[in-house]
């Protein structure tokens, strides 16, 4: 029926103007190792809990988004640019 | 001169404006629509002015802007906006791809919460926002009080058009 | 015995009578009056048959959890069946059919299921006809339809209207009874924006039931007062009947609100049903209780109601239950309902208490009272004529005509649990709370346990003024004056198991489940609740258990020995009431199912008789049929034919196209395509090829570059969204720190293709620039102007019919006129429009692929385009799976030409390919054709086909193998290029 996604540029929207991607994970580097690029783009973790997507705002600012939400509850509990590089 | 005759046929061709009690809609001139493309970092275009004073400045995106005008630019001035700006911004001439609706009066709110999520109620004049209005994706600015004007791709016109008669049915 | 209509009383509208039928009988009501009090008023007390065991039924209930009076309103498109008589308002001319009985309610064949109950007891689905199997279908299932579900849909379409709506406040009061309104007062008067939603018609909840006094003014005159100020605040909202259904992420609320449900023709303007997704801040629920049945023999004899339904029929509605009325309760709510009935001068008959030491304050009656006490069966056919007190010392039977009772009150708390939070046992109240620590969400009054009116208007103002503070609107409590002539529900003594039961004694009324089928559920290993949901069908009807359910685990509790926390509860999940398709579809549906895209040419090609085909939303041109034409494929040959022959035009608007800037649009697009793009000059187009990260073929289209950093992409049709999207994640979230800036330009570009022979001879008449073969060959890209500088554009050399061809590209507004224009300075050289089918047709001919041949399970390798895949780039989008084994296995389907042996024969597309004498099995499918047309040219069907080691079995006679036609069709693999194979149209 609904759920509210915050996007950081325009305010809470219905998930319906958003489109999911999956794993927030980073690209590997081009020269590093097969294996390390088979996780990329096989592995995925299926937590229960907290978990990093990719969501692209496609009816609003057409920006991608990393959401961590939980799985369980779907709790949102931040959403950030996909731009903006967090130091772990 | 060519022996040939263009002539514009706008999208919404043949909508006469709809006068409701409370609500009215109508379809703007497709004069001028500029997409101004910055780095996303960018906060302000403080050149723009200067060069296109008669043209509204819209936020669309971190880094993007719609420039509206009701007249179309000629396009040696196009040229001349987009060189000129060159340091600030990239223009791509959206005037034909994307539509202005305007939907005005008391009632203007509640038609448009028909379709959108958005809370207009505390949206101010002058503010800008991408959303989704039904089905169809609308750049919605409120221009004034009691007035909204959306900007939706030029191949979405006629359906959202026919979407905001339904809408405003009500107030019929 | 029979209710009746009291000469005074009630809040109804004596002076406005209506009338309204009940299965073809015309009966009389009064305005404020719901079908089932009017009923009731009409002396109508059988309403329905039970849905296993047909038994009679009466109405139970004043509210949303009525299990028995089910009825269809009205008639043709606007029937609904289902709805509950308690909640319908009356209106005039209504009609209203019994269901699931026949030929009529009285007399109701299928009444004789009562005589098979010992074979339709709990898990009778699962053991009755478990065998023979062979009579399953026959037999048994015919029967379980026939009976499952009460009343029938119309097959008519619904002619009514229906509309979404979203809504914003900060405090949303669900609920607008004694606690929802003082609630409502509290955050409206400090300024907060607020929605009070209630299901009735009128608010007040059971204030509209209540004698007691407010302040020394009547309960029903308070609710008015209170909610004439709530209407008179600008930040309140008030959303009569509109039942709040369910609780979702964000805290977003669905409702629906019957906008037009209480009228006979619906004004055509307005909608009947308007579903509201509420965004609010903060929620208190002020949903009140159900009040609990007895489980004692013959409780659903017609005449037996809830106590608290039975006070609202005869306090505001007007209308005496009977007229020797017993009541059994547990609590002390039968005392105020004994002291109304002598207030109306229907004294009842007796009062059957099961507590030891009854004692309740503000009770001053002369009703007997029998303590200590339980009714262990009611009997009666259509109506009730007597039941059985027992007492310790034995039993009574007395003469009524109506019996009320109480079991309790359940906190109607299920929206609390719908995001998945647990109800919690409480063993002081003995019923379920609502879970602990829910965000945004908070109950209050009777849905949060509180007994009382005084309590819950103090509890109501007090929450409404602390969520108010919390959300920054800072205000005092507002206070209401004393409650007078109150008898409050407390204390009460939880009844479960009734001793001495001899009858039926339902639990779930609608699905007809009584306590001896949660007995066998017990014995036979299905005590979990979840178990004995299922096995007993307990809570599974429309009502959803309302009224079953605490019983149900209650009874399960007792069976096992253990108490109802461990016992649990099942899930409650949206919607608390039914919501029809209708709201749910909302505007969606005919004109306005889906939004319809319109390219710019889409008059012109109208205007030429185009047959227009939806392709995902966008309209699109077929064929040009012409006056003569005796099907599509002569059209279509004519298009293809022309286009090779003469020049064709074509509505290409629909490629998805995206302008790329900034000063890394070079190294952007070296990134996203498989091939090379650093070095392609200013003023040239490029074939490019779009991998995924996992190497396979995600889209092709052609880029060109306008300028040192303005770039000019066209994708597929199909793919135009998901491409934009896919580049704006790579400029956005891969590569942030490369400048490069993305416009979808799609719809700012009518684009079309000028495709033949004659193309440049045409073009050169509108066009203002040279665009001979030196000036401007294959692959050139230019902005230019057409009509003498009338119009600006930009034309491609791009060919995707393998014609001297150009894509051409004005503003959309531009379209039609530029489009006419053509056709104009073509006329003499035979243009012609030509549309998908021709535009297919030809493309097979030269074997170019579609998203038929990049279907996600093909790599570059596959298609042909090795040498598109740079291996000089450090990097590129799906460079890095491109080595896999898998990807470069010699056995992997690859792009082949099939053409059938005898060119009179045909096949189709998604026919198999096996080996020339291989058995048609799936272990001998070699792949499969992709793409097949007829082609005027090879005089033949061809095909295109993805098939294993393709490119090196050219020549190679296969089988062609429709599997769903049982068609096989000898055929030979070849070179997928068909028509010009060493493109020499291409160039000249
Ligand atoms: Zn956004």
């Amino acid at each position: 029926m609904a759920s509210l996604v915050t996007c950081p540029h325009c305010g809470a929207r219905p998930k319906e103007e958003f489109t999911v991607k999956g794993a927030a994970l980073t690209r590997p580097a081009p020269d590093a190792s097969q294996e390390t690029w088979f996780d990329y783009v096989y592995l995925r973790d299926n937590p229960r809990g907290a978990y990093q997507e990719y969501w692209h705002h496609t009816s609003g600012c057409r920006r991608w988004l990393v959401v961590n939400r939980d799985t369980a509850t779907h709790e949102i509990f931040e959403t950030r640019d996909a731009a903006r590089k967090v130091t772990a | 001169m060519s022996k040939y005759r263009v002539t514009l046929r706008p999208a919404l061709d043949g909508k006469q404006p709809i006068q409701r009690n409370g609500v009215s809609l109508e379809a703007r001139p497709e004069g001028t629509l500029l997409h101004l493309l910055a780095p996303p970092s960018t906060n302000e275009l403080p050149c723009f002015s200067e060069y296109a004073a008669n043209l509204s400045l819209r936020p669309v995106s971190p880094g993007q802007w719609f420039a509206v005008g009701d007249t179309a630019l000629p396009h040696a001035d196009l040229q001349a906006l987009a060189s000129s700006l060159k340091s600030e911004a990239d223009i791509v001439d959206q005037s034909h791809g994307r539509i202005r609706i305007l939907v005005r009066g008391p009632m203007a709110m509640r038609v448009l919460a028909k379709g959108t999520a958005v809370d207009l109620a505390i949206f101010p004049v002058g503010h800008s926002a991408t959303t989704l209005i039904g089905h169809i994706t609308a750049h919605v600015t409120r221009i004034d009080e009691d007035a909204f004007e959306l900007i939706v791709l030029r191949g979405f016109a006629e359906s959202l058009w026919d979407e905001l008669v339904q809408m405003s049915l009500e107030f019929s | 015995m029979t209710p009746y209509r009291l000469s005074s009383g009630g809040l109804v509208d004596r002076s406005k009578p209506l009338s309204f039928s009940f299965d073809g009988k015309e009966m009389q009501g009064f305005e404020g009056d719901s079908l089932a009090s009017a009923l009731l008023a009409n002396g109508r007390l059988l309403v329905g048959r039970s849905f296993k065991y047909h038994r009679r039924r009466g109405i139970l209930t004043a509210g949303a959890a009525e299990p028995n009076a089910l009825m269809t309103i009205g008639e043709g498109g606007r029937t609904e069946p289902n709805t509950r008589a308690t909640v319908q308002e009356l209106y005039q001319g209504l009609t209203a059919q019994s269901q699931n009985r026949w030929p009529s309610l009285d007399v109701d064949v299928g009444a004789l299921n009562s005589l098979l109950s010992p074979f339709l007891g709990a898990g009778f689905y699962y053991k009755t006809f478990m065998w023979p199997a062979a009579l399953w279908e026959k037999l048994y299932e015919p029967f379980i339809r026939r009976a499952a579900g009460l009343g029938r849909a119309t097959y008519e379409a619904d002619p009514d209207g229906y509309e979404k709506s979203w809504a914003h406040c900060d405090l949303l009061v669900v609920g607008a009874g004694a606690t929802g309104l003082a609630a409502a007062l509290a955050a409206g008067r400090a300024g907060a924006r607020v929605i009070v939603a209630d299901e009735q018609s009128q608010a007040g909840g059971g204030l509209l039931s209540e004698t007691a006094t407010i302040d020394g003014k009547a309960a029903h005159a308070f609710a008015a007062e209170t909610l004439a100020e709530l209407a008179a605040l600008p930040n309140v909202t008030l959303l009569p009947r509109t039942t709040v259904f369910g609780w979702y992420d964000g805290n977003v609320f669905g409702a629906v609100e019957r906008v037009q449900k209480h009228v006979g023709i619906p004004a055509a303007h307005l909608p009947v049903e308007r579903l509201w997704r509420i965004v609010a801040k903060e929620a208190l629920l002020a949903t009140g209780a159900e009040e609990r049945p007895l489980v004692f023999g013959g409780n659903d004899v017609p005449g037996v109601m809830m106590a608290g339904a039975m006070r609202t029929y005869l306090n505001r509605y007007g209308v005496a239950p009977g007229r020797q009325v017993a009541i059994f309760t547990t609590n002390d709510t039968g005392y105020a309902l004994a002291a109304d009935l002598e207030a109306a001068g229907i004294p009842a008959a007796v009062i059957i208490d099961s507590r030891s030491r009854p004692a309740p304050s503000g009770y001053n009656g002369r009703t007997r009272i029998i303590s200590d006490a339980v009714v262990s069966d009611a009997s009666g056919g259509k109506a009730l004529s007597g039941i059985t007190v027992r007492t310790r010392n034995g039993s009574e039977t007395i003469k009524v005509d109506a019996l009320a009772m109480s079991g309790g009150f359940n906190p109607v708390i299920n929206l609390a649990c719908h995001r998945g939070g647990k109800p919690q046992w409480s063993d002081e109240k003995a019923t379920f709370l609502a879970p602990s620590g829910l965000k945004g969400l908070s109950l209050a009054g009777a849905a949060a346990g509180i007994d009382g009116l005084a309590a819950c208007l103090e509890d109501g103002a007090a929450k409404g003024t602390a969520l108010a503070e919390s959300l920054g609107y800072g205000s005092t409590q507002p206070s209401f004056g004393a409650v007078t002539g109150e008898i409050a529900p407390a204390p009460a003594k939880p009844l479960w198991t009734i001793k001495g039961v001899r009858g039926k004694a339902f639990i779930d009324y609608q699905n007809d489940v009584h306590r001896k089928d949660l007995g066998l559920a017990v014995q036979e290993g299905y005590g979990h609740v979840e178990l004995a949901k299922r096995y007993t069908t307990n809570g599974m009807a429309t009502d959803q258990g309302k009224l079953s359910n605490v019983n149900a685990i209650a009874l399960l509790a007792e069976a096992r020995g253990v108490s109802p926390a461990e016992v649990g509860t099942t899930t409650f999940r949206p919607f608390y009431t039914p919501v029809s398709f209708g709201a749910l579809t909302g505007t969606s549906h005919g004109h306005h199912f889906q939004p319809v895209r319109k390219s710019p040419l889409h008059n012109w090609a109208k205007k030429n008789g185009a047959v227009f085909v939806e392709t995902g939303l966008w309209y699109r041109s077929s064929w040009f049929p012409r006056a003569g034409e005796t099907g599509w494929r002569e059209s279509v040959d004519r298009e293809v034919k022309n286009a090779r022959k003469n020049a064709g035009l074509c509505d290409v608007s629909m490629l998805g196209k995206i302008e790329i800037t900034g000063a890394d649009a070079a190294e952007f697009l070296n990134r996203v395509y498989s091939n090379a793009f650093l070095k392609l000059p200013v003023g040239k187009a490029r074939y490019g090829l779009m991998l995924r990260e996992d190497g396979h073929i995600y889209d092709d289209g052609t880029t060109s570059r306008l300028a040192e950093d303005r770039y000019f992409m066209t994708t597929t049709t199909a793919y135009a969204a998901g491409v934009m999207n896919h580049l704006e994640f790579c400029a956005q979230a891969l590569w942030p720190d490369l400048d490069v800036r993305l416009a979808s330009v799609t719809d700012q570009w009518a684009q079309m293709a000028i495709v033949g022979p004659k193309a440049r001879a045409i073009l050169e008449r509108i066009v203002d620039a040279d665009l001979s073969n030196e000036a401007f060959p294959f692959l050139g890209a230019a902005e230019i102007s057409l009509f003498d500088g009338a119009v600006h554009g930009r034309l491609f050399r791009i060919s995707f019919s393998g014609e001297l061809a150009y894509e051409l590209a004005v503003p959309a507004g531009y379209g039609e006129s530029v489009a006419d224009a053509i056709m104009e300075a073509g006329r003499e050289d035979g243009i012609q429009p030509y549309g998908v089918e021709a535009l297919a047709v030809l493309r097979i001919e030269k074997g170019h692929v579609t998203h038929n041949e990049i279907n996600g399970t093909v790599v570059p390798g596959d298609l042909g385009f090795g040498r598109m895949v740079s291996s000089a780039k450090p990097d590129f989008i799906g460079k890095h799976m491109l080595a896999r084994e898998g990807l470069n296995a010699p056995e992997r389907p690859q792009l082949v030409g099939v053409v059938p042996l005898d060119p009179a024969k045909s096949f189709k597309t998604g026919s198999h390919i096996l080996a020339k004498d291989a058995a048609a099995t799936l272990e001998n499918d070699q792949g499969y054709v992709t793409s097949s047309c007829y082609s005027p040219h090879i005089h033949s069907t061809i095909g295109l086909a993805l098939v294993r080691r393709g490119s090196s079995r050219h020549g190679e006679e296969v089988m062609i193998w429709n599997g769903l036609r049982d068609e096989f069709t000898p055929g030979r693999l070849c070179d997928p290029v068909f028509f010009d194979p060493a493109n020499e149209k291409l160039h000249v």
